[in-house]
């Protein structure tokens, strides 16, 4: 199987794809307005003529490369490319302040590349282990898994649990729509033959995510980003590399545990890393003022979560964040199933994945030191013309998928819903993981009471299933109860 | 954000109360084992419950704390008719032919946003339109060829 999977990943072809990949993905995460969600879910569609593991990792190139891509416009226009940068403006754009761009952008790119590394390590020590144990899952603790991603999902990805219960629940009433897999009853199907099948997903995250935040970007979009600072001396220092090499790890190991919990995307494991430096630094102080530690922490932080987000994904088959949903999206469309399955099947995929991830993560090391400056040219891709492109790729993303310009109109009515959820303060988020969740949810909800002959007592009779229980009302009653105890 | 708050509330109950209606019609539980329409009720009754919290948190949240969407300056009202252009686009789009309508709404789009000069603008939006064409429609092999002309 080795061999196999060095084969399959060595091959000219998967190399140039994953470097095509990275390169896209910086430059679409370097662009402000730009997100890796959307670079993912633009770049999507090409992978439908593909097979499975040339087509993942290109998309994994691409999600790498925008994570690390955000810093370059945080440190140089103090605007984060992508959420997940927006810790790195703290200290980046200090950097960039006192003319030391070049060096702020070395660091950033060796912290990225480590925790990168790091968490495609835990990628490849956890998720074996992980897919054995859900071996032993059946539809109970299935449902239940399902039920704890949602309620953690809908607590942490937005200001509000109540607003991100209602668009979790969005998400989860869009997958009822076809015909149900159960009984074979046509569900919220309104005699159109384009819904029997069900809503297809691709076509809603491309409007939610990518056409929704072109949308956003309309709305700036007369307002100039000047890029006035020349990159030099990029390599770090001996003295920056030692705080990066005590930095790094620990931030990339902070960012993949973040990664795993469903729902947290890279923007948070910036934000914990950052603040977990912070505190255990001896001059506190001193961060947002222009520090070494300051790049490297968030950095390695958000590069972590890309490895750790796709352990529940490959594993359980429940997404790590958005682009492990789409990413599952991508699989299905090859005709696989993310789950404890894959690895036992699919042993050379997943190990190619792993394998890939790591390559991915040399290449952006590699371009990032190398390529900086024409990374920095990109910058001045003025949105006015990016924007109507954006606009094309997602009309021709959401087609390609089934030759369907059904489909073309779903995208651009979940793009519109998105840009006034957005507006609403609502993340988008829950919408597109309840819509993987709920059928999960829903099937083995079913398939555990038709066991049980409509027991619910099912629900509680093995301890694995107790501690999703138990998880559950942690994470939806914790923080009442945290308030509650604060006021007394 | 209060008004926004109710809004978003309000149709999110309504969006439940319209899956209820519809749900309760479909074939009941079979010896225990729930029918097609309990799950879409159970979500639907907790969008309505988690609406019922939004709207009672708004109505307590303190008037400092709420602060104004901008829904109606002239950033936005450029949103609204891209929007409006984007939908024309896509109804055009099957009847007319890929190269022509795509090439028209992105000299359209590009010419507005950046004021760029005419021969310029109209070479990036064929040239790119040319691209996308052959990439999907000859190396993905998606069928790019529909519409009355090309």
């Amino acid at each position: 199987m080795l061999l196999e999977v060095l084969n399959s990943v060595f091959s000219v072809q998967i190399f140039l794809f994953i470097i095509l990949g990275v390169f896209t993905g910086i430059c679409i995460g370097s662009l402000p307005g730009l997100t890796a969600t959307m670079g993912v879910a633009l770049v999507l569609p090409l992978t439908f003529g593909m097979e499975a593991t040339p087509g993942i990792l290109l998309l994994i190139g691409v999600y790498v490369g925008a994570i690390y891509g955000g810093s370059i416009s945080a440190i140089l226009l103090r605007t984060p490319g992508t959420p997940a940068a927006a810790a790195t403006v703290l200290d980046g754009y200090e950097f960039s302040k006192r003319g030391e761009s070049g060096r702020a952008m070395g660091i950033s790119t060796v912290s990225s590349f480590i925790g990168g590394v790091v968490s495609v390590l835990a990628l490849w020590l956890i998720s074996p282990q992980l897919a054995k144990l859900a071996l032993r899952f059946s539809a109970p603790e299935f449902f239940l898994l399902a039920v704890f991603g949602l309620s953690i999902i809908a607590s942490i990805s937005g200001n509000s649990l109540a607003k991100g219960v209602l668009c979790g629940g969005l998400g989860i009433s869009l997958s009822f729509i076809g015909i149900d897999g159960i009984t074979g009853y046509p569900r919220f199907t309104f005699n159109n033959i384009n819904l029997l099948s069900g809503m297809s997903f691709i076509p809603v995250m491309i409007g939610l995510f990518a056409m929704s935040q072109a949308f956003s970007t309309v709305e700036n979009i007369f307002t100039p980003d000047q890029v006035t600072q020349k990159i030099s001396k990029v390599w770090p220092s001996k003295k920056d590399w030692k705080i990066i090499l005590k930095t790094a790890p620990l931030s990339g190991a902070i960012g993949t545990m973040i990664g795993i919990v469903p729902g947290a995307g890279a923007e948070i494991g910036a934000f914990v890393s950052y603040s977990q430096a912070k505190r255990s630094s001896r001059h506190p102080e001193l961060f947002g003022t222009g520090i070494p530690e300051g790049i490297s922490a968030p950095e390695a932080g958000n590069n972590g979560v890309t490895g750790g987000a796709l352990i529940p994904m490959l594993t359980m088959g429940v997404p790590g964040d958005a682009v492990a949903a789409i990413l599952i999206g991508a699989l299905t469309v090859q005709g696989l199933q993310p789950g404890p399955l894959l690895f036992t099947e699919h042993t050379t995929l997943v190990y190619s994945i792993f394998l890939g991830m790591f390559v991915a993560n040399v290449t952006m090391l590699v371009l990032g030191l190398s390529s900086l400056k024409l990374f920095v040219k990109v910058l001045s891709v003025p949105k006015a013309i990016l924007t109507p492109m954006i606009f094309v790729l997602c009309v021709v993303g959401s087609y390609a998928i089934n030759t369907n310009f059904f489909d073309v109109g779903v995208m651009l009515f979940f793009g519109i819903l998105g840009y006034f959820l957005q507006k609403a303060d609502v993340s988008v988020s829950p919408a597109v993981l309840g819509l993987i969740l709920g059928p999960m949810a829903e099937s083995n909800f079913r398939r555990a009471l038709l066991m049980s002959e409509g027991s619910y007592s099912i629900f509680v009779a093995s301890p694995i299933a107790w501690v999703f229980v138990v998880l559950t009302l942690v994470t939806l009653l914790g923080p009442a109860v945290k308030e509650r105890l604060k006021k007394h | 954000m209060r008004k926004a708050n109710f809004i978003v509330s309000g149709t999110f109950t309504l969006f439940a109360i319209f899956i209820i209606a519809i749900s309760v019609g479909y074939p009941p539980s079979n010896h225990g084992v729930p029918g097609p329409g309990m799950f879409p009720i159970i979500i639907a009754s907790l969008i309505i419950l988690s609406a019922l919290t939004l709207f009672i948190f708004t109505l307590r949240m303190p008037k400092e704390m709420d602060s104004a969407i901008d829904l109606k300056s002239k950033n936005v009202l450029n949103v609204y008719i891209t929007m409006g252009g984007l939908v024309l686009y896509f109804v055009l789009l099957p009847l007319v032919g890929f190269v022509v309508t795509t090439s028209i709404m992105l000299i359209l789009f590009i010419k507005w946003f950046s004021k760029r000069a005419w021969w310029k603008t109209i070479l990036i939006s064929v040239l790119f339109t040319v691209a996308i064409y052959l990439l999907f429609g000859s190396v993905l092999n998606v069928p790019m060829n529909f519409g009355l002309l090309i």
